[in-house]
């Protein structure tokens, strides 16, 4: 048995579907606990979670600490916190890592979870490794010395063009939320299983102090930008709103697809905020990213650089997109887009159909 | 009583679109570049001063830095807040979000009595979106975060939050903290009256410092152990460029654009990166 405590992840589902986040923190942690030689536990709150646990066995979980009540089926940041709280205290001693996904719930969590432990917390994480780090520093001669077996919580400082690591050794658990989309999900094995640990939790009257009346999905944001396979993205090239035209038209030449923009293409009330790609919008890592005038700034970048395939036009052919797409075109998007589409289609469409007769 | 005590929390950060300070690289000289007021605690501000011109009441900006901090008090003025405070103190460097909740809800503990907490949903520098929810828990209080709208009826406040795909109807009793979503309504413009009379008041020490106060660890009564390199659990281990990755695009330019759109999708089926399965 290893020395270290375990890894925990805190599930994140919305109305009982679990979020992708959930299995790339699972794949992180399956990477880190093999390091360390200790286990990948998930913590699942909710109501009739069902089988959620299972699924959870299934992307590499070894065990799963299941809190099931009625109060919890919605989330609410201070239920969820006791009910996280109940968990962890239970524990014998603290996890020597604990992960949450940087989404609306995680980064509504799990800085309330650091507070009440007084423990660090690093926010966005696009990498985490272990290894050892040896504090230098004397100002606070409690923290000087070499730690085994830290976690390196890796992100990026867009606004300084720098990426930083942040440890935090001195005390576990050492926690960190990752950014949807940065890291890889194990390959689900339907044969795996594991321990489920129900775990209950007494709510006080002050946990209710915040009620959901309503959750209200958008009609609009029914194309999950970070599941799309394809994503064509339209900047502030493009000119106007209608410009988008030319962003669809082309989007639907390819299955899963999803349209996506530049931030400052939002800013100018051409797309809504749910289509933004990049640091303050979303991590997107699709087989094939197309941006139509956009100029490449770091903060575009950060949130599609990580896409398999990069394609840019625009008509600038210094343009920093250059610097990190793969295939590029200088030209005018609204020559370019219309003819990519038809030789997409007239090119590569005769493979596909026989591709998806066999899929 | 008339009105809510309502706190609103600003951080003054490197301006980036400046190039003062700002090297080639885009890493940050921070001691050379020009500061700004954070960009997303504009929207903060915003919601203060709508809940006070529908219920009345006083709004307190704060702010933890340097000295040259007390600008971002300033501009806060100018925008209609009513005071100012400036938490300074050489043992607060190097604190990481924990220690700046700490000692930020010092703050507004020593003020007492704040009915709603406003922050920024996050820095454009630090950029962690952690200090919020971290200040809540000290103060014992519910909090909203990523608030696009609100309205307060009775002694509540009804908020709508943006989640993934969609948002969420909240309603909280107060005390609570409320961490503002850019999305949100933008600032409104300073008023010519109050860019007027701050720059009155700058020249008035005596009546300045009866609108922004400069208070120190020992004034609002904080444990300076809780704070600082000392009370923070993190440190910043290394930092290292981010990398210029690829720099090795194929760049079709010069001919006529349909030949260049043939030549790129001939080059994307010669390289075999399977696009072909996506195209429907
Ligand atoms: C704190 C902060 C957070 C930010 N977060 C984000 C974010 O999440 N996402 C984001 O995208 N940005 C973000 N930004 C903004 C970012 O810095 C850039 O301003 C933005 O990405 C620029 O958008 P753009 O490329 O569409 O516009 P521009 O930079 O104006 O580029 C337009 C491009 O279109 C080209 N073009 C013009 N006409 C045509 C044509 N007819 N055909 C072909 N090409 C043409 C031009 O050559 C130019 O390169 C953030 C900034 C800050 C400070
Ligand atoms: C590159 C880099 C990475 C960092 N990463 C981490 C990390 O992962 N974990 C960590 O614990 N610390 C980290 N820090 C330290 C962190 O930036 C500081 O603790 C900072 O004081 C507060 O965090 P923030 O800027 O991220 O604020 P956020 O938490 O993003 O700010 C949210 C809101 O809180 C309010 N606020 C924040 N700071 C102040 C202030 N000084 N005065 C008044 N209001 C304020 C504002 O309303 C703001 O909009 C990092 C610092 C750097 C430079």
């Amino acid at each position: 048995m290893s020395n270290y405590a375990d890894i925990v992840v805190i599930a994140d589902q919305i109305k009982n579907d679990l979020r992708p986040i959930t299995f790339e923190l699972l794949g992180a942690a399956t990477d880190l606990a093999k390091k360390l030689g200790v286990k990948v536990q998930a913590i699942v709150m909710g109501y009739e979670l069902g089988d959620i646990p299972q699924t959870l066995f299934h992307y590499g979980a070894n065990e799963v600490f299941v809190v099931d009540k009625p109060e919890l089926a919605e989330y609410t940041t201070l239920t969820y916190r006791r009910a996280a709280l109940a968990v962890l205290e239970a524990m014998e001693r603290p996890p020597h890592i604990l992960l949450c996904g940087a989404t609306t719930i995680g980064r509504d969590l799990a800085p309330r979870i650091a507070a009440y432990f007084e423990t660090g917390l690093t926010a966005d994480c696009t990498e985490l490794e272990i290894g050892d780090y040896e504090h230098k520093g004397k100002a606070d001669p409690a923290k000087t010395g070499l730690h085994k077996d830290c976690l390196y919580a890796i992100r990026p400082s867009f606004g300084e063009s720098l990426k930083a690591r942040i440890l935090g050794p001195w005390k576990n658990p050492q926690m960190a939320t990752a950014r949807v989309g940065t890291m890889m999900p194990n390959e689900p094995d339907n044969s795996r299983t594991g321990k489920i640990i129900p775990v209950s939790v007494n709510f006080d009257e002050s946990d209710f102090r915040v009620s959901v009346e309503e959750t209200v999905y958008e009609v609009s944001n029914t194309v999950d930008l970070t599941q799309a396979k394809v994503i064509v993205s339209g900047g502030f090239g493009l000119g106007s709103a209608d410009g988008f035209d030319v962003v669809r038209d082309l989007s639907s030449a390819f299955a899963d697809s999803a349209v996506g923009s530049s931030r400052k293409a939002v800013d100018a009330g051409w797309i809504p905020y749910a289509h933004q790609v990049g640091q303050s919008g979303k991590t997107v890592r699709p087989a094939l990213y197309i941006a139509l005038g956009i100029s490449g700034a770091i903060q575009h970048r950060v949130g599609m650089s990580n896409s398999a395939t990069i394609i840019a036009v625009n008509k600038d052919e210094d343009a920093p997109i250059f610097q990190f797409a793969h295939y590029g075109i200088v030209g005018d998007l609204y020559e370019v887009a219309p003819l990519l589409k038809e030789r997409f289609k007239t090119a590569m469409a005769g493979d596909v159909n026989v591709a998806k007769v066999g899929g | 009583m008339s009105g809510y005590k309502i706190a609103v929390l600003i951080k003054q950060v490197p301006d980036t679109s400046s190039k003062a300070g700002v090297n080639p690289d885009g890493t940050v000289d921070r001691a050379r570049a020009k500061k700004m007021l954070n960009p997303f605690d504009k929207f903060a501000l915003q919601k203060a001063l709508e809940v006070r011109a529908e219920h009345g009441g006083e709004i307190i900006a704060i702010t933890m830095g340097p000295p040259p901090a007390k600008e971002i008090l300033a501009e806060a003025l100018e925008y209609g807040a009513d005071k100012g405070y400036l938490l300074t103190d050489k043992r607060l460097a190097a604190s990481d979000t924990l220690a700046t909740a700490y000692a930020l809800y010092s703050v507004v503990k020593y003020l007492g009595d704040v009915d709603i907490v406003f922050t920024g949903l996050q820095t454009t520098d630090g950029d962690t979106a952690q200090t919020g929810p971290q200040i809540a828990e000290r103060m014992d209080v519910p909090q909203i975060t990523y608030l696009e709208k609100l309205a307060v009826v009775d002694g509540k406040i009804h908020g709508v939050r943006v989640i993934e795909g969609g948002v969420q109807k909240l309603t909280t009793s107060m005390p609570a903290l409320i961490t503002v979503a850019n999305s949100a309504k933008p600032l409104e413009h300073k008023r010519f009256h109050n860019v007027h009379s701050v720059k009155e008041l700058l020249r008035n020490e005596e009546e300045l410092a009866n609108k922004i106060f400069t208070v120190n660890l020992d004034d609002i009564s904080a444990d300076s152990s809780r704070v600082g390199l000392v009370g923070s659990p993190t440190v910043v281990g290394k930092t290292w460029k981010l990398g210029e990755k690829g720099g090795s695009c194929a760049l079709f330019k010069g001919d006529a654009v349909s030949v260049e759109v043939a030549e790129l999708v001939d080059k994307l089926k010669a390289d075999e990166r399977g696009i072909e399965e996506l195209v429907q």
